[in-house]
């Protein structure tokens, strides 16, 4: 059947440099997260990460492209895109930071070398890491860059596919990135969200959040295989408050609900879901909350985060990639001793490789600004 | 494309000619909200300035979706957090760094003004309230969202001279805070105009192409890189120019439309181009009274 499809996919994450080293890694228990060094003032503050695999955190001024440009086009490559195709390719890129290291580091530098030093001298366009991706990868389309916070990169697919669908663009290119940064590092710090120990999403011991680091890729288009496609999604608005839903659920039951609405589906009809899970006290409360409204009957459900850290604007399509590459292995990936009882939450995750057939599974994304969203992907 | 129905415009320009010449916008967002917003910065207070004066007092339906745009987003929380932590070694305090997030002023919004529709931030470096509007003509047209709120906000952080730099601005060109906002249905009834198209064009063939089909008799050209002989070949017998001494701003493409609204008739063809030859096009409509 004709339709729009996912063609081709690129990720670098913690857990490796390529969509299959990705995929490998997950067959295993979570990595244990890294203290990186991160200076402030004449001291240094050790932050909870999981840094990208096989890039070294220096050369931040070049980094970020050099990353980006490289999962794109594995994800290119994957698609078979040829030049001509480029030539009508639209671009979706979804993030939270935006190229902010880049800025910091110029800013760093210019301060360190005694100049008349400011932020944002070198560069405060917000649009300007979606042109220069789009410069450095050819594409002659339209671009997008969507600044929602943790929904960034699964906002930026539902239009990726709605408009190929519509006839909008032949062709998108959906990116999701988010790198290290001394603003969201310290941020985080500052507002005692993260988690040294790791990410334990639903776990009475949750303690919070791991800086993740993460890039991810997708290429979509019209195609009459069989495989992987947006069956349907959702996104709203839940002006609760700044940074936590709503923790009787409604609001992300509601979202989740309009998402198996546009998907034609009823909650019967999943395989699987894949929570947000940021293992904070209220965010999981209120995804647990939800996702009890909704479900009566068990379903597996897993959390990625452990695996990769809180890839942020990223994890849309970080954790996307990941839940259907095992889902094409045959599994749902598992997290071993992480939210395992389900006693204070009443959600309780897969606690190793799952096995799994193909179908419909469910994707949740909740961000700051109370911006929720809710993907359902299917292969069958 | 079906076209969508301009039902408010909530607008706010100021040059701003000296560091110490900022507005203050706290009784603005009193007068446009019905109430005090605390612990916000000027990116948000123009963000509820401009919302609250496209509502002009209505309450808009709770699923009114957000498409919100900013060519540099809000430099003045930014630039703290930045000094701070880099230049004077001081962490990010708690609130600062929620608002260094693009989409607090979505949140904010929505709270105000009691929506929970979709929310959306976008950011594009030439064409950034065309593809704001192009979102939400998209999901109009679809019938995903039935009313749609589309705004940007563009601030100044002085000191003025490092704000030109920030912007790559001459040191003598004028700087301006601004907002433009409007209130979008797919019901035609009551409306002032409509959007009958926002769509970026690879190149300016292609841009031409679509110009000459509209027919538009007025034409505007906007701050990037394209002149009026574009309209001109487009067939526009008239230039309408809401640019004129309006001071530097990122996202001045939203001052074409409630200007076009206020003081034009028939139909408003307004062009932008970026340097590799893209073209954003936006062709607005007025209800003939």
């Amino acid at each position: 059947m004709n339709g729009v499809r996912f063609l081709g996919a690129g990720l670098h994450t913690h857990l490796g440099r390529g969509v299959a080293a990705n995929l490998d890694a997950l067959e295993r228990a979570p990595p244990r997260p890294v203290l990186t060094s991160v200076p402030l003032g004449a001291g240094l503050e050790h932050v909870p990460s999981m840094p990208l695999a096989d890039a070294p955190l220096a050369d931040f001024e070049t980094r970020l492209m050099r990353v980006a440009v490289e999962v794109a086009e594995e994800a290119i490559a994957a698609a078979g895109l040829t030049e001509a195709q480029r030539r009508e390719t639209a671009l979706f890129v979804g993030t939270s930071s935006l190229d902010i290291s880049i800025t910091e580091a110029v800013y760093r530098r210019e301060l360190a070398a005694g100049l008349d030093a400011h932020p944002l001298t070198s560069n405060s366009s917000m649009g300007n890491l979606g042109n220069e991706l789009r410069r450095a990868l050819k594409l002659g389309g339209s671009d997008f860059t969507f600044n929602t916070a943790c929904t960034a990169s699964a906002n930026a697919l539902l239009y990726a596919d709605a408009m190929v669908r519509a006839g909008h663009a032949k062709t998108a290119l959906v990116l999701g990135l988010e790198a290290f940064n001394a603003i969201t590092a310290l941020g985080f710090q500052s507002l005692d969200l993260l988690a040294r120990d790791g990410m334990k999403p639903f776990d009475a011991g949750r303690r919070g959040l791991v800086l993740g680091e993460g890039c991810s890729a997708l290429v979509v288009g019209m195609d009459n295989g069989a495989g992987f496609r947006l069956r349907g999604g959702a996104n709203a608005c839940d002006p609760y408050g700044i940074s936590a839903a709503n923790p009787d659920g409604s609001t992300i039951a509601g979202v989740i609900a309009d998402a198996l609405r546009a998907a034609k589906l009823d909650a019967s009809s999943l395989r699987a879901i894949k929570t947000h899970g940021t293992a904070s006290l209220l965010n999981d409360e209120a995804e647990a909350a939800g996702l009890t409204r909704l479900f009566k009957a068990p379903l597996p459900v897993c959390a990625l985060k452990p695996f990769i850290g809180h890839t942020f604007g990223a994890c849309g399509l970080n954790e996307l990639i990941l839940l259907c590459g095992a889902v094409e292995r045959g599994f749902i990936p598992g997290t071993p001793g992480i939210g395992a009882s389900g006693e204070e939450l009443g959600v309780t995750l897969t606690q190793g490789p799952t096995p799994v057939e193909p179908g419909a599974f469910l994707l949740n994304y909740f961000g700051f600004g109370g911006n929720n969203s809710a993907l359902v992907v299917a292969n069958a | 494309m079906r076209e969508a129905f301009i039902h408010g415009c909530g607008d706010y320009y100021a040059a701003v000619e000296t560091d110490d010449a900022l507005a203050d916008l706290k009784p603005l967002v009193k007068e446009a909200t019905g109430q005090p917003v605390r612990r916000v910065g000027r990116f948000i207070q123009l963000a509820l300035i401009g919302a609250g004066r496209c509502l002009g007092g209505r309450t808009a339906p709770d699923d009114t979706a957000v498409y919100f745009t900013s060519g540099r987003g809000d430099m003045e929380v930014t630039v703290e957090v930045m000094e701070a932590l880099f230049r004077d070694g001081e962490a990010p305090k708690p609130l600062h760094f929620i608002n260094t997030v693009s989409n607090a002023a979505c949140f904010y919004i929505s709270k105000h003004f009691g929506l929970h529709g979709r929310s959306t931030f976008l950011c594009n470096r030439y064409f950034s309230f065309e593809t704001a509007l192009q979102l939400a003509l998209f999901d109009l047209s679809s019938g995903v969202v039935k009313h749609a709120l589309v705004g940007s906000v563009d601030i100044v952080t002085p000191p003025l001279p490092i704000q030109r730099r920030r912007l790559h601005l001459s040191s003598d060109t004028p700087v301006a805070e601004a907002c433009h906002w409007l209130l979008l249905s797919a019901d035609p009834t009551g409306a002032r105009g409509a959007i009958a198209a926002s769509s970026v064009f690879g190149d300016r063939a292609a841009a031409l192409e679509f110009a000459r089909k509209a027919d538009a008799p007025f034409g505007a050209v906007g701050q990037f890189g394209e002149n009026e002989a574009f309209l001109r070949d487009a067939g526009v017998s008239e230039i309408f120019d809401y640019r004129a001494g309006r001071a530097h701003y990122d996202s001045q493409s939203g001052a074409a439309i409630s200007s076009f609204l206020d003081a034009g008739s028939g139909a408003l063809l307004h062009v932008n181009a970026d340097p590799d030859g893209r073209h954003g096009v936006m062709l607005v409509r007025k209800t003939t009274p």
